[in-house]
């Protein structure tokens, strides 16, 4: 049946194939089997445990030999669970109490499973799926039902959760993309589908519910999308898609150690866009040169109480080290209560993005600002370290932010920690900061333009406000003066100008960017190649001219057609 | 008997994949080999008690070996559960 369908997209990519329900239920099984004799059940616990053992054993090396080491390590690590006396002692030990072997094996299971499930941290919570799986596969083996008949045509896994002995009974490149319900994105199914480039969608429990197993199915690993019974059309444009996608891909890995100058020689620095250190491995695939935008959040969710120096030295160094001499720009915490965290004790506010959140709360936070300072200083130490503070608006907020770097320092030397003196930055995103860019100049040693919020404090446009969302532009003129004017004041101060945010991700505004004088650009990886292929495609003199036609328009829709059409 | 303790500091900590390898080493020894965190002591050889130990990045363990190989066992056990943090991906 025909039905459309979003969720969270993680991993980009086209999926076309057909809906592999992946996981099954066993209560069909359960509810008619008939156990004999308690010794007997305990033999065909034996002999199932003997026999999955040596099937799980012998599917990893295949799978490790196809070179699907991800696969073979899960699979590896399942036949050994199942290898485990404490599995065997634990399945037993339900027998004499139930009687019936097939109920002892998944109740097992689901004992262990519930153990997991009961963790705090995200990986072993998501382990309970390996000891259900592995206690299904058992049960089958006990009833004797046959492995599941998958075929030879590419498939779509779709299921709350992936058992992984679905994955590890696909041939190579037969998973055509990956359905989750669950929100999760340490799944194994995902590890598996970022290791191999399989387009992913997590956090798709409407689409899970609806979708029948057998279905016909596109999916949008980018936009999240997902079509079942689509038609010809639809079908041929998501084929399409993907034939471009594929191509793309190769162009632009052909593209990655070419330098980002212009045809007449003028560089601008690529850098990566980074919310976790994990990130950092696609930023090299695709060819960052450094991080323009180390988003620091991810030390702050998901707890209760404040992050450590010691925990973000970690990060902040790895990522520093990984960057190999390349610059690194460190953002401090931009939280405000559209996120509320309890230990922030931020209020609920009737405006979060006009309140009290990012260097606001920094500035009143000694306990948050001091400990962060500090370890961002003392990762200087292993690569080009620099510090940024968000939602700037004034110099003052400025010139206070440095009195705490200066007491971080003091701190440091007291405490005998080396660390090394960076440059320190303002993150341009407010129109105050773009109108008096030129007096911040004087005082900081490098502008990023976080375009984003530039651009909807400008406009006044929330753009996640789907019913405005199409008044959201980052042509309009009023964002190019003022991105403009920015870079314009730090040409003249002699400092860096950078821009993270989508605007520097679009090909059509980097032209514009380059023009203004621009340094730096910032974004998610793999939009690199596609504004590297567009710097490399001008001259200055064309870029200059695109950009006087482009100010000479009057709204941000004509500016926007005019550049698709020069392209 | 030889032991040593220290901090887990990989990323995702000891869990599936993690441990898989780990038994598998523990295994190798002739020498009773044990994990002790928080309070509890477990048998180094058995997946199910190592996964089961939730052994995140941040805990402290002791590696504990008694046997004719003790010493070795110890000492290469803890050498891989440090090298784990050159895999962390993520």
């Amino acid at each position: 049946m025909k039905q459309r369908f979003k969720g969270q997209g993680v991993i980009a990519g086209i999926g076309v194939g057909k809906i592999l329900r992946a996981n099954e239920n066993l209560d069909e099984y359960l509810k008619s089997y008939i156990p004999s004799f308690v010794e007997e059940e305990r033999e065909k616990v034996d002999k199932a445990l003997k026999d999955v053992q040596e099937y799980l054993f012998t599917r990893a090396e295949a799978l490790r030999r196809d070179g699907l080491t991800e696969q073979g390590a899960i699979l590896e690590a399942h036949a050994m669970i199942v290898a485990d006396p404490v599995m065997r002692e634990n399945v037993l030990s339900k027998i004499d109490a139930t009687g019936n072997s097939l109920r002892a094996v998944l109740n097992a299971a689901e004992d262990q499973a519930a153990v997991f499930e009961s963790m705090e941290d995200e990986y072993f919570r998501a382990r309970a799926v390996d000891f259900r799986d592995v206690g299904k596969r058992i049960a089958r083996a006990i009833i004797g039902a046959p492995e599941r008949e998958i075929g030879d045509e590419p498939v779509i896994l779709c299921g709350h959760e992936i058992e992984p002995s679905y994955i590890a009974n696909l041939k190579k490149g037969q998973i055509a993309g990956i359905l989750l319900g669950a929100g999760s994105t340490t799944a194994h199914a995902v590890i598996i589908a970022k290791a191999q480039a399989i387009p992913a969608i997590v956090g798709a429990e409407e689409a899970v519910a609806a979708i029948l197993d057998g279905e016909e199915a596109l999916m949008d690993g980018e936009t999240g999308e997902i079509i079942t019974g689509p038609t010809d059309e639809e079908r041929a444009a998501y084929e399409e898609k993907a034939r471009k996608a594929a191509a793309m891909k190769a162009h632009y890995i052909k593209l990655k150690d070419l330098p980002s100058v212009t045809e007449d020689g003028r560089k601008v620095i690529l850098a990566a866009n980074i919310g976790v250190p994990g990130d950092m491995e696609t930023a090299i695939e695709y060819g960052a040169e450094g991080v323009g935008l180390f988003r620091t959040e991810f030390l702050f969710m998901g707890r209760e109480s404040l992050p450590g120096e010691e925990e973000q030295f970690a990060a902040y160094k790895d990522v520093a080290e990984k960057a190999k001499g390349k610059l690194t720009i460190i953002r401090t915490m931009d939280i405000g209560g559209d996120k509320p965290l309890s230990y922030l004790e931020i209020p609920k506010e009737d405006n979060p993005f006009l309140g009290y959140r990012a260097l606001r709360v920094s500035l009143k936070r000694r306990d948050l600002f001091l400990p962060q300072l500090k370890a961002a200083l003392r990762a200087g130490l292993y690569g080009k370290v620099a510090i940024m503070f968000p939602m700037i608006i004034s110099v003052q907020e400025f010139l206070r932010a440095k009195e705490f770097v200066e007491e971080a320092k003091k701190e440091l030397t007291k405490e005998k920690k080396e660390f090394k003196d960076t440059p320190l930055g303002i993150m341009v995103e407010t129109p105050a900061a773009a109108m008096t860019a030129g007096s911040l100049a004087k005082y900081a040693d490098f502008f990023s333009i976080g375009s984003n919020d530039l651009v909807q404090y400008t406009l006044a446009v929330d753009r996640s406000n789907s019913e405005i969302s199409h008044l959201y532009n980052h042509f309009h003129p009023a964002v190019l003066k003022l991105v403009q004017q920015t870079i314009g004041a730090a040409k003249e101060h002699g400092i860096m100008a950078g821009m993270c945010g989508e605007m520097a991700s679009d090909p059509r505004a980097a032209v514009l960017l380059l023009a203004m004088g621009i340094d730096e650009l910032s974004m998610s990886a793999p939009s690199i190649p596609e504004v590297k292929e567009r710097v490399r495609s001008v001259t200055m003199d064309e870029a200059k001219e695109l950009l006087r036609k482009a100010l000479s328009f009057e709204d941000g829709e004509s500016v926007k057609n005019y550049l698709e059409g020069q392209i | 008997m030889t032991k040593k303790t220290f901090v887990i500091d990989n990323n995702t900590g000891i869990h599936a994949r993690p441990a898989s390898l780990f038994v598998q080493a523990a295994a190798k020894f002739k020498s009773k080999v044990e994990i002790t965190a928080k309070g509890r002591t477990i048998d180094a050889k058995s997946i199910i008690m190592v996964m089961g130990m939730g052994l995140v990045k941040g805990t402290e363990v002791t590696i504990s070996a008694e046997g004719p190989d003790e010493k070795t066992a110890v000492k290469d056990l803890v050498a891989l559960v440090l090298s784990f943090k050159e895999n962390d991906k993520e």
